[in-house]
């Protein structure tokens, strides 16, 4: 696999399921784009990279959902940044995604590890 | 682009980029922590980043109501395109402007006439006029009042019939007296059309048939005459010397029931009592009202005509004698109803307006291949777009929204000039005897119209050159760097199809013109049957000034005598009509022994004239005498027909002698006139019977044939008449000639409006082929100059670019012939004295086309043949 597949890739896993990681992520407490790209690379040990291009338009898509709320404040580091913060609706819609997506996986994973004999029975 | 920040768009811009620097700054700030250096930290945040104003994009599509903060930003760069060439955009807007202003006009004049027959008037599609008999271009009133008021009570099938009859009268009483236009109505006359007064009451239905002086005053009578007075109601004015007391005013706008015409006051049938004979028969001159109906809810024009017809069945029936001829009973809606002008405008106004939607077409074709151009020499451009990931959608959304820009400015400036153009209608109207209100009106309609219409032609000069646009592959338009790529065949297709389509469409609009300016040279040209120069008319309003009989005759005998004697006045005459203005009198004639076949009308036109008439318009008497001084109202009551009337009621037989039952008096023929026209010079002939003035005129019009210009004597005749009594009301003086315009005006507003269209269609089709030769021609600059240099000679040089010019020219012309003879059967009703497919117009159409054609291929031909092929080779 050379490296422009790869990159596709990880942009289709993270299809569907980024809203789901963002809300997840904010679970944690209030955080800002930056902060959020970097806790997802680092809680999936650097194989989840959120492009910008996907990561702003999927936060403002969840502000507009009121899945997620909005403010300005400043970092530790005295840099001014919009925080994201979810909300009791968002925290809803994250079980439900939850639930969803262990769903997803458990079928799949009946379906990848299926052994050849059990399909007849 | 002020407005759009209202919308907070601005504010959102600005925290997202905010956010994104944010972001950067804090990316920046970790990789320097982790050692890079400041700039190198720089690089690699951005790099990391990635596109920002794609992100920025894509963000701003999730925020709600972004489509219209796109096509916010759509219009900004349309409008930045649009200001990049202004020569496109005048050009363009002027002409779609025009073409846009040309559907309007015509619409608001359909608008303000067909549209609008009874202004004031509730739910006017629930109106029905009702006709008897014959139908019949310019009818006579079909109803006397015993069989309107059966109709109207025996009915099942309508909510109300109203029944009215209008005239001229004069309002004495006052300072000077005053003419204005009276209608005796039924009292139901305001409930069926749905008006309530802004004074006073209307008619209550005990009032209809009495003799009750009560008077409606129309709402621009009452501010002029009675300076608007509140009290006015139960007071007492006087209308041609008879008192009679003001009940109410109408409200302001309503003109009456009759499409066009203006009434100023109402009465009730027979408010004096002096009419009782007209309101106890059935025939004769007891037929005098028009008569309209509200149909009730759900019932079809059809049902009520049949119901009609069974109820006149059974007054037939019952008066057999009163109803010999036809008696159907036919209903038009108010649109198109035969009274009054609507019957005129239905037959010309939507055929112009079919005619200016060929020119906001053609228009569109125009524009379109001028945009075409326009986003061929964009196509790198384009190209650029599309590889930064725009997708077609988007191009062409933004494309189609620069044309449908620059039509929306076109509709604005039409807007403002169709407020204008709509008011000239009334211009095509020479001054005349009737009160005519007849003008375009502006309202929502015409407006929704413009959009309408600017919207579609933008769509139109937009869409289709987008989508052609937008199909250019991106790649190899980059890497292309000849011009020898003109967007592809698609394209050159596109823009030879736009060619082809203007020369059609353009083709038939000339035809059609050709023949209305033809139609309109044959009517000036034909021969009437009489001498209409030197002739002055003016009316004498004796009847409506309250003169009694027998003082009417003395003063008629004494202007005949004052006018005769005038120096200038060859022969001076007495009639009660003149032909050729719209205008006729007609009533039922039983000709003695004659068998009416089934449903043959009986009515005959007449005109009552004093002796030397025949003489002064050169009507030759063929047979018999002209009117005498001696056929007075004492002597036997006579007749002259013409010979129409001759050869219909005594076919092969000398008519001299013969008798006719008019008004259930017995008329004897005394001569036969040569046959004149009556209405309009293409009528079919009508027999027409003329009765001695002395004996039976009603109306007075003084005849006057002069030796020099006939306005030269218009105040010599009028001071005459004055001496008699200063109180006479004189009006209407004015040449015959001028009068009888009137019965060309629709083949004016036709012919003048047919011309300036095709006007329009010929330069949109002659620059149309013009702009296409010359762009294709610039576009082979190179390979005519190879062509040259390996030897082609100037004249194959301008063979070859006038070829492919006349190729298109001649598809469309082809088309548009075909598309030309289809069209013109529809306009044939409308032609005189020429074939709707005449070869000698159509010939010389075809030829006029084509030498224009050739003449706009020529030039860029000849410029091509001039080039030096040397720079011609290196021009790429």
């Amino acid at each position: 696999m050379n490296e422009k597949d790869q990159y596709k890739n990880r942009i289709e896993l993270l299809q569907g399921t980024l809203d789901m990681l963002i809300l997840q992520t904010l679970q944690w407490g209030p955080q800002h784009g930056y902060g959020i790209v970097q806790a997802l690379r680092l809680q999936s040990g650097d194989v989840l990279q959120v492009e910008t291009g996907s990561l702003y338009p999927a936060l403002h898509r969840l502000e507009r959902q009121s899945w997620v709320q909005s403010e300005w404040k400043q970092s530790e580091s005295k840099q001014k940044a919009r925080y994201y913060r979810i909300t009791a609706k968002g925290k809803k819609q994250l079980a439900t995604d939850l639930g969803r997506w262990e769903r997803i996986v458990e079928a799949i994973g009946s379906v990848m590890y299926v052994k050849p004999g059990e399909s007849e029975s | 682009m002020k407005w759009f920040s209202s919308f907070g768009f601005q504010r959102r811009n600005r925290e997202l980029q905010e956010e994104i620097d944010a972001h950067l700054q804090m990316a920046i700030a970790d990789r320097v922590a982790r050692g890079e250096t400041a700039e190198a930290a720089r690089q690699a945040a951005v790099r990391e980043f990635g596109n920002i104003p794609l992100v920025q994009d894509v963000t701003r599509q999730m925020w709600g109501g972004g489509w219209f903060e796109q096509i916010g930003r759509d219009v900004r760069y349309a409008l930045r395109q649009l200001r990049k060439s202004p020569g496109f955009t005048i050009t363009a807007t002027a002409m779609l402007a025009v073409a846009i202003c040309a559907n309007s006009t015509v619409f608001s004049w359909i608008d303000g006439t067909m549209l609008r027959p009874i202004p004031g008037a509730r739910d006017t599609d629930d109106l029905v006029s009702l006709q008897r008999g014959e139908r019949n271009f310019s009818p006579t009133p079909p109803f006397s009042y015993l069989d309107y008021r059966d109709l109207r009570e025996q009915n099942h099938t309508f909510t109300g019939i109203l029944a009215y009859h209008h005239d001229w009268i004069t309002l004495t009483g006052g300072a000077l007296p005053e003419r204005a236009y009276i209608a005796n109505v039924s009292a139901n006359y305001f409930d069926v059309l749905g008006i309530k007064p802004v004074l006073g009451r209307f008619f209550l239905p005990e009032e209809e048939s009495r003799p009750v002086p009560n008077v409606v005053l129309g709402y621009s009578l009452w501010k002029t005459r009675y300076a608007a007075d509140p009290a006015i109601v139960g007071k007492s004015i006087e209308i041609a010397r008879h008192p009679v007391t003001v009940i109410g005013v109408a409200p302001e706008g309503v003109v009456g029931a009759m499409p066009g015409i203006r009434e100023d006051l109402w009465v009730t049938l027979d408010p004096l009592g002096t009419d009782v004979w007209r309101m106890t028969h059935r025939s004769g001159g007891a037929v005098w009202l028009n008569v309209i109906g509200r149909l009730r809810p759900g019932v079809s024009r059809g049902q009520a005509a049949q119901d009609l017809d069974t109820v006149m069945h059974n007054i037939v029936a019952a008066f057999p004698d009163d109803h010999l001829g036809d008696n159907r009973i036919t209903l038009d809606p108010m649109w198109r109803s035969p009274f009054g002008a609507n019957g005129y405008m239905a037959a010309t106004l939507p055929i112009l307006l079919a005619f200016a939607a060929v020119v906001l077409l053609l228009t569109s074709a125009n524009v379109a291949t001028l945009t075409l151009v326009r986003f061929v020499s964009r196509r790198r451009e384009l190209a650029i777009r599309q590889s930064l990931g725009a997708n077609r959608i988007q191009l062409v959304r933004q494309m189609v929204l620069e044309g449908v820009v620059l039509s929306i400015v076109a509709g604005a400036v039409a807007l403002v000039l169709t407020s204008w153009t709509s008011k000239t209608f009334a211009w095509f109207f020479p001054a005349n005897s009737n009160p005519l209100i007849l003008n375009g009106s502006m309202d929502h309609k015409v407006v929704i119209g413009i959009a309408v219409s600017s919207l579609l032609a933008g769509m139109l000069c937009g869409a289709l050159p987008a989508w052609r646009s937008a199909h250019a592959p991106a790649i190899e338009v980059l890497k292309a760097e000849s011009a020898s790529i003109s967007g592809g065949s698609c394209n050159r297709k596109l823009l030879s199809g736009l060619v082809v389509a203007q020369i059609a469409l353009s083709l038939p609009l000339l035809v059609c013109s050709g023949l209305f300016l033809r139609t309109l040279r044959n009517l000036a040209g034909a021969n009437p049957g009489f001498e209409q120069d030197h002739i002055l008319t003016s009316s004498v309003g004796l009847n409506i000034a309250g003169y009694s009989h027998d003082e009417e005759q003395v003063i008629r005998h004494k202007i005949l005598d004052r006018v005769s004697a005038l120096p200038g006045v060859k022969v001076a005459s007495l009639t009660d009509w003149i032909p050729m203005t719209l205008g006729h009198k007609g009533d039922d004639a039983y000709p003695e022994g004659y068998v009416p076949h089934p449903h043959e009308s009986l009515q005959v036109y007449h005109a009552e004239v004093a002796p030397r008439y025949f003489e002064s318009l050169h009507i030759p008497i063929l047979e018999g005498r002209e009117f005498t001084p001696d056929d007075d109202e004492k002597a036997p009551r006579v007749l002259i027909v013409d010979q129409t009337a001759a050869r219909r009621y005594w076919p092969g037989q000398d008519p001299l002698g013969k008798k006719l039952r008019i008004w259930g008096g017995l008329f004897t023929v005394v001569g036969v006139a040569r046959n004149s026209t009556h209405i309009f010079v293409n009528e079919s002939p009508e027999p027409i019977v003329y009765m001695s003035f002395f004996q039976v005129g009603y109306e007075t019009i003084v005849q006057v044939k002069t030796e020099g210009n006939p306005v030269d004597l218009a105040p010599a005749v009028e001071n005459a008449i004055h001496e008699i009594d200063t109180r006479l009301p004189v009006f209407d003086v004015r040449p015959m000639r001028e009068s009888t315009q009137m019965a060309s005006s629709f083949a004016v507003v036709q012919s003048a409006l047919a011309g300036m269209f095709a006007l329009i269609g010929l330069v949109l089709a002659v620059t149309g082929i013009y702009g296409v030769v010359a762009y294709r021609t610039q576009m082979r600059t190179h390979e005519i100059g190879v062509r040259m240099a390996l030897g082609a000679s100037r004249v194959d040089v301008l063979r070859l670019v006038l070829l492919q010019g006349l190729w298109l020219t001649g598809i469309g012309m082809a088309l548009g012939l075909a598309f030309a003879l289809g069209l013109t059967r529809f306009i044939a009703r409308l032609l005189y004295g020429i074939g709707a497919n005449d070869p000698v117009t159509v010939v010389s159409v075809v030829m006029l086309l084509g030498a224009m054609s050739l003449l706009a291929c020529y030039f860029p031909a000849h410029r091509a043949m001039r080039r030096n092929p040397v720079t011609a080779i290196r021009e790429l």
